[in-house]
């Protein structure tokens, strides 16, 4: 239950422009009169407004709750604030008065930022859910997305990678969208934020989070749209779910000084356990055997030899490191009845887990709102930030877990290895941490400014402008001592992306209530537009290393510099009516059209409509005596259309694009369409149906809430495949369709009260996905790695594995009868046999693969808990997934056994003659790396996400070395998981990609983290 | 109230005085087809175009995809490290209409004939002040020879295909939706494209930073290789009789300086795809043929069962430019004993750990083929006279092994035949001609000479590819060649 500042100004200004507004006539004889303005328990309200009846003048309290004010002594005073009844007390000739406000709990009643606008929680008609505090205070993270994890039913949040600042996954009831964007929109401060990725194409690895622009502890409330009912005002952007991110902001009262900071350490959750030198030397040894037993069973080194062994070479333990990450963060906060104001800086910097990655962050925010008058009041909203990556590159996680441990880091002269000395070709990942640089800084500034102003009763004009910029630069070196930089003698390159987006807004808001009819109403204009440029430029061929990508100027060749530039606009018309009578019956509806500039020509306009109602049964009459055991029920249905526009730019044209060719020595350019034109390329359309029910038991003790929905999104912005004799191979178009149904459960709990306090929150959410059409006669698409292992099939979820199906091992004796089943053109005993799906007695990748899995959980739940004794208090929270299964991609390739690179220490029990009975393949240095159900593993898990132990200092302790408030406080994130899963973490998929989701292949590995802290307020 | 009207003057004056955002797109970094097709610099890229597509990217046509083809031969097999299985399955004639291999020939062939078409369509309509009409001719002179190419290519793998000679631009079905042309259809098309190629200039024409372009001398050769294909004998042999009397041509004395750099876009050679060495082209068949000891892919391996090896003449100086057991490190020195019998046609020494650097130009047309086709031509109408033996000699003289009639054999028309077709599987091995060789010479021979070499799984069937499942998938008006019905 708390209140939201920026809401409270805008009501308290609503509550200005009702009173009626009359001019008093002039008074002689008048008097000084004082008074103080106490709530129910005595303690004084600051900012009250004292108004004299009939007349504009008044006064508000101060600090003390105090107030002064020149009367006749014949007037009647309005005394009005937020959360209390509104009191009407005659002055009768008192010099003196104490007033007593009651709490009006129904004003008290939390609000809810929603597009646009705020409501009351218990006005809602759609499904809107905010995230309690503790799911975001006080956790040393980077950005604010990874925070909501757990925090919310139907929010399911997935880290995509280990690296520090890197990205995370959202999905808001289920993926839809098969080929375009499936996160949630942000909006920061009213400001809908550019939140794709952006890249200069210099950095490799994972890309740097656009979120974590923003520091966390900069929030004061998030919330989350997830029907179309409070969607839809987001029109072609609200497909996926909308996140509201309100930024704090002071408070009426003196300033105060803050100062946050945490501690903490962090390491990688676990390692794989993978063959020491002399388990990789067998195996060595019996695949060169295999390969030609002439040359005997030892070609790569003799018993002796390898007995000498030691363990050799562990890369993983050669990487990874205890990382730390620390945060601290000051704030300045205070105002007057007039202005209010934040000051915060904070500097976040966390260690990689693996070494030489990282990242850290700067930001300042400043946040100001100010009363120049009644009717007008203006603000200012500004953050920036700027940040740096150390990003581990592309593939090194992979080349940690393939070096063989029989090769070493450095060579006899200390000079590194450059690669592993076998056939397969991986460069020396340790020389790539220590030599390589692979870095992205990033500077983002959302500015946003607003007034505000009432034109008449109850209507008031809202006029914003905001500019989000993003400017992202990346360097890359790779020295001529690694193997990736021997063959062009170093490699410097230098990239930059900036992306300026602006956005106007003009809204006119409404309200009114004419006995039991309560309204309000919003209509506004709005205009955005982004401009994104880029630029690259690199060189190779230097002299010396000592100048890594400081001096281009002094490679001996230049790499072609790129560079592009491109906008794209929004025009958007929106308005929304809330009707309620007498807080029983509730109605909304809204409409947004939206006009942008991706679409084709004949399809530029879309329109987004949503309505629905709502039955506060606990209300009526008929209810009231069941008043005190059910406090609140109430029904809900909404239905409403949304879009999803995430696309790239120009896809309706047909552009040309630039291709080199070679006619002689030297490149010559040739341009050549990209595609078809598509003048009407559209939006993705999601209709959503929503069912819920709100249960307030014993004074809200326990809150239920359970909602029921349906998403069809058709017009899939999808690459339909055409026939390749038209020259292209795909168009975009909008074909197809996708369903999400699901279930959403929370249930918040009081199960104490007084000294000690205990508060649950549990939630549960089950989403079903399924393919209804995808194209052009096709029923499936195959997609990803060389052969497809991932298919979008009609009927069939999205994220489906689609692979071979063991049938066990070739024993001896079989080669005859079952060899053709095992693809290989020599199939010997101890080979891998797949099952033959089609019946033509040989394995095909054509006719012998089946659906073997599927990325999507049955159900994921999260809970959370608040203890609270005295001083002390104890949070956690628990998160699972249950029934989504991973693709093990490390393990596919560390199953190969083929001696030219490390494997899994299970190769132990491979098949040999003496050992048939196993399920492990033989050593082969020709294996068939086919991608088949013994790697598509269960990847449920339960992980206590966060436990946090703090304790707040008695205050007459802290007052007397002259603060405030001292609390101090230990956490620890993932420090325990329960999961069968045999990769690093369970928690793995891609990045905004619902169709490879659940692929872990060379994913940086997640981490735990264990921290301490301390906030003090001066 | 005074102050508040100003600024809510202000206010909505700010709001209305903003422009309002533009939905047009107006793409500032790249161009669209609208723009484009103007000046004689745009006619010059839409035709590099067709070019790009055709030869110079990594993994595309003839600079690897045609490598794939050359798989289902006797000379060719995928090599132990392979991992693509529609390599394999090409290899071991296990392919099936949905072989991502056959498909991309097809794809990428149809993106090319799309290119040479808008060059075709759009070129003639640039203004005359715009474009000399010597550069305009002859820049739809390189288009209809490059279309003409790419039909040839199609209606050898697959038959009767799509003819389509206009550019895609609606997305409707009966836009896309194309039927099946006759081969007849097919070749009459080649054939006038061919002869709209006749203004092409001679060889030499061009600057050297052009000297890749397609010239008279290639129009006249792949002309003279459609009449060979089609068996119009007379008519291949007199266009071969011009191509050899024009004296464009010569053989080079030593048969290395055929893959040397230092003599590219030489006497002997009528086209090849240029390779410059730049790390930003990757000559795919030299990288993918390669073995592991100098860091190649070890794909293109040959087929030990074909006994190509083994059929070089003792003295054959071809033999150690082609397969190799051991190659000289140039950095030491030293022989490296090699694992695997490997091909090395276009091994670069100044990039001995580098192939996919490998300045080695792969020739696509070159004089010794034009030799051996009028040799064979010569046979088929003549029978093995004098001069069909004195074209084939040539060749062999330059290999330093004897003439054909120190062979000591008595010659007959079919074992001429047979003497030329192994002397263009040595002369021309790893050049993409054994396939087209194959195929032509009909099923029988093909299945032979497959399941000599130990490829058992040879059909009839596989002297045509199969027409990608995909696009008898989408295209309900297309339909598969009758051999490749039901797999």
């Amino acid at each position: 239950m708390y209140r939201i500042l920026v809401q409270k100004r805008i009501l308290w200004i609503l509550l200005l422009g009702i009173m009626p507004i009359q001019l008093a006539s002039a008074q002689s004889d008048t008097y000084p009169l004082k008074g103080v303005i106490v709530d129910a328990e005595g303690i004084p309200i600051p900012g009250v407004n004292i108004i004299v009846q009939g007349t504009l003048s008044g006064a508000a309290t101060g600090i003390d709750g105090d107030f002064s004010l020149e009367v006749s002594g014949k007037e009647v005073l309005v005394v009005s604030a937020i959360g209390y009844f509104t009191a009407t007390i005659p002055i009768s000739n008192r010099t003196e008065l104490s007033i007593e406000l009651q709490e009006d709990q129904q004003e008290l009643g939390e609000v809810l930022v929603v597009g646009y606008g705020v409501q009351k929680k218990t006005d809602l008609t759609g499904a809107v859910s905010s995230v309690s505090k503790e799911f975001f205070e006080e956790l040393p993270v980077a950005s604010i997305d990874k925070a909501l994890q757990g925090a919310i039913a139907g929010v399911q949040v997935t880290s995509t990678s280990g690296q520090p600042g890197s990205g995370v996954s959202i999905r808001i009831r289920g993926g839809a969208s098969v080929q375009s964007g499936n996160e949630p929109l942000y909006v920061i401060d009213g400001f809908p934020v550019y939140n794709n990725s952006i890249s200069a194409g210099v950095a490799s690895g994972s890309n740097v989070n656009p979120m974590a622009g923003i520091n966390p502890n900069d929030i004061e409330t998030i919330t989350v749209l997830k029907d179309a009912s409070s969607t839809a005002i987001y029109g072609s952007r609200g497909a996926n779910g909308v996140v509201i991110i309100t930024t704090k902001n002071g408070r009426q009262g003196q300033a105060q000084v803050s100062y946050e900071n945490s501690i903490g350490v962090q390491s990688v959750i676990k390692t794989l356990d993978l063959l020491d030198a002399q388990g990789f030397a067998r195996v060595r040894n019996e695949a060169l055997f295999e390969k030609n037993p002439a040359l005997g069973t030892n070609q790569y080194l003799s018993e002796t030899e390898i007995s000498a062994l030691g363990p050799g070479t562990d890369w993983q333990r050669e990487a990874f490191r205890n990382a730390m990450v620390q945060d601290h963060q000051v704030n300045i906060q205070g105002g007057t009845d007039k202005i209010r104001y934040l000051v915060s800086g904070s500097y976040f910097n966390q260690e990689g887990v693996i070494k030489n990655t990282g990242f850290d962050r700067i930001n300042f925010r400043s946040n100001l709102s100010a009363d120049l008058s009644k009717k007008f009041s203006f603000g200012l909203n500004l953050n920036g930030s700027q940040s740096n990556s150390e990003i581990a590159p592309s593939g090194l996680v992979s080349a940690l877990l393939l070096m063989p441990p029989t090769a070493t880091i450095y060579e006899e002269d200390g000079s590194y290895t450059l690669r592993n000395p076998f056939e397969n070709i991986i460069s020396n990942p340790i020389a790539s941490l220590n030599e390589q640089s692979n870095e992205a800084q990033t500077l983002r500034i959302l500015a946003n400014i607003f007034g505000e102003y009432e034109l008449a009763k109850n209507l008031k004009l809202k006029v914003s402008i905001g500019t989000d910029l993003q400017n992202q630069k990346e360097r890359s070196y790779i020295p001529s001592t690694l193997y990736e930089g021997i063959t062009v003698n170093g490699q410097a390159r230098l990239g930059t992306v900036s992306t300026q987006s602006w956005l106007n807004e003009n809204t006119l808001n409404y309200r009114s209530s004419w006995g039991k009819h309560n309204f309000d109403g919003l209509a506004g204009f709005t205009q955005q537009e982004l401009v994104s440029e880029g630029f690259s430029a690199g060189a190779q061929d230097f002299v010396t290393d000592e100048l890594t990508f400081n001096n281009l100027g002094s490679g001996a060749s230049a790499l072609i510099p790129a560079s592009n530039n491109f906008r794209w606009g929004l025009l958007s018309v929106l308005g929304r009516a809330n009707y309620n009578f007498d807080q029983r019956y509730f109605l909304t509806a809204s409409m947004r059209a939206d006009g942008s500039s991706k679409f084709g020509a004949n399809n530029k306009w879309g329109y987004f409509p949503s309505l629905a109602g709502a039955w506060n049964i606990s209300k009526e009459n008929f209810f009231q005596s069941l008043n005190s055991k059910i406090s609140e029920l109430k029904i809900r249905a909404s239905y409403g259309e949304t879009g999803n526009q995430e696309i790239g730019i120009f896809q309706s044209l047909s552009t040309l694009s630039a291709v080199r060719l070679l006619l002689g020595p030297n490149f010559q350019t040739g341009f050549t369409p990209d595609r078809i034109a598509n003048n009407n390329l559209g939006w993705e359309t999601t209709v959503q149906t929503d069912f819920g029910v709100d249960l307030g038991l014993f004074q809200n003790r326990i809150v239920f809430t359970a909602d029921f929905y349906r998403k069809k999104t058709s017009d899939l912005l999808l690459n339909v495949q055409i026939p390749w004799t038209s020259g292209h191979s795909s168009s975009l178009q909008n074909y197809g369709s996708v369903v999400n149904r699901g279930l959403e459960l929370s249930l918040a709990t009081v199960n104490f009260e007084g000294d000690f306090n205990w508060n649950s929150q549990l939630n549960f959410s089950l989403n079903r996905n399924e393919v209804i059409k995808i194209g052009n006669g096709l029923d499936y698409i195959l997609t990803g790695n060389f052969n497809g292992d991932f298919i979008i099939k009609v009927g069939e979820p999205l994220g489906s594995f689609y692979g071979a199906s063991s049938a066990g091992i070739l024993q001896e004796g079989q080669v005859e009868t079952l060899g053709a089943l095992t693809g290989k053109t020599n199939p010997r005993p101890g080979d891998r046999i797949f099952e033959d799906i089609d019946g033509d007695g040989v394995f095909s990748s054509a006719g012998d693969r089946k659906i073997v899995g599927n990325a999507q959980p049955d159900f994921i739940f999260g809970f959370n808990n608040s203890f609270s004794y005295k001083g002390f208090d104890l949070n956690f929270t628990i998160y699972g997934s249950i029934g989504n299964e991973i693709l093990n991609g490390n393990s596919q390739v560390l199953e190969l056994l083929n001696g030219q690179q490390n494997a899994l220490a299970l190769a132990n029990d491979r098949w040999t003659s003496s050992n048939p009975d196993t399920d492990v393949s033989r050593a082969s240095s020709d294996p068939r790396n086919i991608f088949y159900d013994r790697f598509v593993e269960d990847g449920s898990f339960v992980r206590l996400r966060n436990i946090t132990f703090g304790y707040t200092l008695p205050s007459s302790w802290v007052e007397s070395i002259s603060l405030n408030s001292m609390r101090v406080f230990v956490s620890g994130q993932n420090l325990l998981t329960w999961t069968k899963y045999s990769g690093f973490d369970p928690e793995v998929t891609s990045v905004d990609n619902t169709i490879t989701q659940g692929y872990d292949t060379g994913i940086y590995p997640a981490a735990k983290t264990v921290s301490a802290g301390l906030k003090v307020i001066f | 109230m005074k102050n508040h009207n100003k600024l809510l003057i202000l206010l909505v004056g700010f709001t209305l005085s903003y422009s309002c955002v533009s939905l047009d797109e107006k793409p500032e970094s790249n161009l669209t087809s609208n723009q484009f097709y103007r000046t004689s610099e745009d006619a010059v890229a839409a035709v590099n175009a067709i070019y790009h597509r055709m030869f110079t990217e990594w993994l595309v046509l003839f600079n690897r995809q045609l490598m794939m083809f050359e798989m289902a031969t006797d000379d060719v097999v995928a090599g132990p490290r392979t991992r693509s299985t529609q390599v394999i399955d090409l290899s071991s004639l296990n392919h099936v209409p949905a072989n991502t291999g056959v498909e991309w020939s097809w794809q990428y062939t149809y993106d090319a004939i799309n290119r040479a078409n808008i060059a075709i369509e759009k070129i003639p309509l640039i203004p005359e002040t715009e474009i000399n009409p010597e550069l305009r001719n002859r820049l739809i002179a390189e288009a209809r020879l490059l279309r003409a190419w790419n039909y040839f290519n199609l209606v050898r793998w697959f038959g009767a295909v799509p003819l389509v000679l206009k550019e895609s631009t609606a997305l409707t079905e009966e836009s896309l939706n194309v039927t099946n042309a006759s081969e007849e259809a097919i070749y009459s098309q080649i054939l006038e494209d061919l002869q709209a190629a006749e203004g092409l200039p001679a060889p030499g024409s061009y600057s050297s930073n052009e000297v890749g372009r397609a010239t008279l001398g290639t129009q006249k050769a792949l002309m003279a290789k459609v009449h060979l294909t089609r068996q119009n004998w007379s008519e291949a042999a007199s266009t071969l009789k011009e191509l050899i009397d024009s004296d464009w041509y010569q053989l080079y004395d030593d048969f290395n300086k055929v893959f040397d750099p230092a003599f590219k876009n030489g006497p002997e050679h009528i086209f090849s795809i240029q390779f410059n060495g730049d790390p930003a082209v990757t000559n795919g068949v030299a990288w993918y043929s390669m073995p592991f000891e100098f860091n190649g892919e070890f794909v293109d391996a040959p087929n030990l069962g074909g006994g190509l090896y083994e059929s070089f003449e003792s003295g054959d100086k071809r033999k150690d430019r082609t397969l190799a057991k051991e190659i000289t490190n140039p950095q030491t020195g030293l022989k490296v004993l090699l694992q695997n019998l490997t091909y090395v046609k276009y091994f670069d020494s100044a990039t001995p750990f580098n192939q996919q650097q490998s300045r080695v130009n792969i020739p696509l047309l070159r004089y010794a083929d034009v030799l051996l086709m009028y040799a064979e031509a010569l046979n088929e109408l003549n029978g093995p006279s004098a001069e069909a033996q004195e074209y084939l000699n040539r060749v062999r003289i330059r290999a330093g092994i004897p003439e054909i009639a120190q062979l000591g054999n008595s010659l007959s028309k079919d074992g001429f035949r047979e003497y030329v077709f192994e002397e263009r599987r040595k002369e021309l091995a790893l050049e993409y001609h054994r396939w087209f060789d194959l195929s032509r010479r009909g099923p029988d021979y093909y299945v032979s000479k497959l399941k000599s070499a130990g490829k058992s799984n040879a059909a009839p069937r596989h002297v045509k590819f199969p027409i990608p499942l995909r696009e008898l998938q989408l295209n309900p008006n297309l339909s598969q060649s009758p051999d490749w019905a039901g797999f």
